[in-house]
């Protein structure tokens, strides 16, 4: 069999995982419930502005006051 | 270098390449709000689509990210074809084009679970937040714990939502 022909039949649970359940705590919601209100095209432009954005973050000159 | 998560796509598109977003982007496109810069595909490894993968990224002048400049590194069917994942950079950005995913299985298998997404004006394959989720978690990486712990509120504020 091709190793591009492998077909993978494990079943991985979604029941809450204690170690995932501690990460969700931490998780900003308000973020969520913006984005939920976009469309995935508006979703991904402002994935796309914002990588912009620290992108010019990045290499804006540095001087100290 | 900014990626330009759209000309990627729409090269994609364009192209006729049978891919499935998935990573970082495909979280986005769900709903997260975790900045990426790489673009995750999974592409059918059939020969015609690997020839469409060739020709559409070729003038993207796709690398190997990371890799010392000036190696013999031929973007070609016969490269694609003997290897699996490959973790590029193009003058469009990073993009990481995935064989098969950890426990997650290839592009056909993955098909019944992507959902079409309308984005930068072209439709894409995207896998599923479901999906997403499982295939995160079978992968095991600590790395991506704080990425599934999104992806569950997310599903859990989507059910709210649909309860109320």
């Amino acid at each position: 069999m091709a190793r591009s022909d492998v077909q993978f039949d494990v079943d991985i649970s979604l029941d809450p995982d204690p170690v995932i359940e501690v990460y969700k705590k931490d998780v900003d919601r308000t973020l969520i419930r913006e984005n939920l209100k976009l469309t995935p095209d508006d979703r991904l432009r402002k994935l796309a502005a914002f990588v912009a954005f620290l992108e010019e973050l990045r290499n804006a000159p540095r001087h100290k006051p | 270098m900014t990626p330009d998560f759209a000309a990627l796509l729409r090269a994609l598109a364009a192209g006729g390449v049978e891919c499935i977003l998935v990573g970082a982007v495909a979280a986005a496109v769900h709903g997260a709000a975790r900045a990426t810069y790489d673009v995750d595909v999974l592409y059918a490894r059939t020969p015609q689509n690997i020839a469409r993968l060739v020709a559409t990224l070729a003038p993207l002048r796709p690398y190997l990210r990371g890799a010392p400049s000036g190696l013999p590194f031929r973007w070609d069917v016969d490269t694609l074809s003997r290897g699996l994942n490959f973790t590029l950079t193009t003058t469009a950005g990073d993009l990481d084009l995935l064989g098969e995913l950890t426990y997650g299985g290839t592009h056909d298998a993955l098909l019944a679970d992507t959902e079409i997404v309308c984005v930068f004006g072209i439709e894409c394959r995207c896998l599923s937040l479901e999906r997403l989720i499982q295939v995160k978690r079978a992968a095991g990486r600590v790395k991506d714990l704080e990425a599934i712990a999104e992806l569950e509120a997310i599903a859990e504020e989507r059910r709210r939502d649909t309860i109320a």
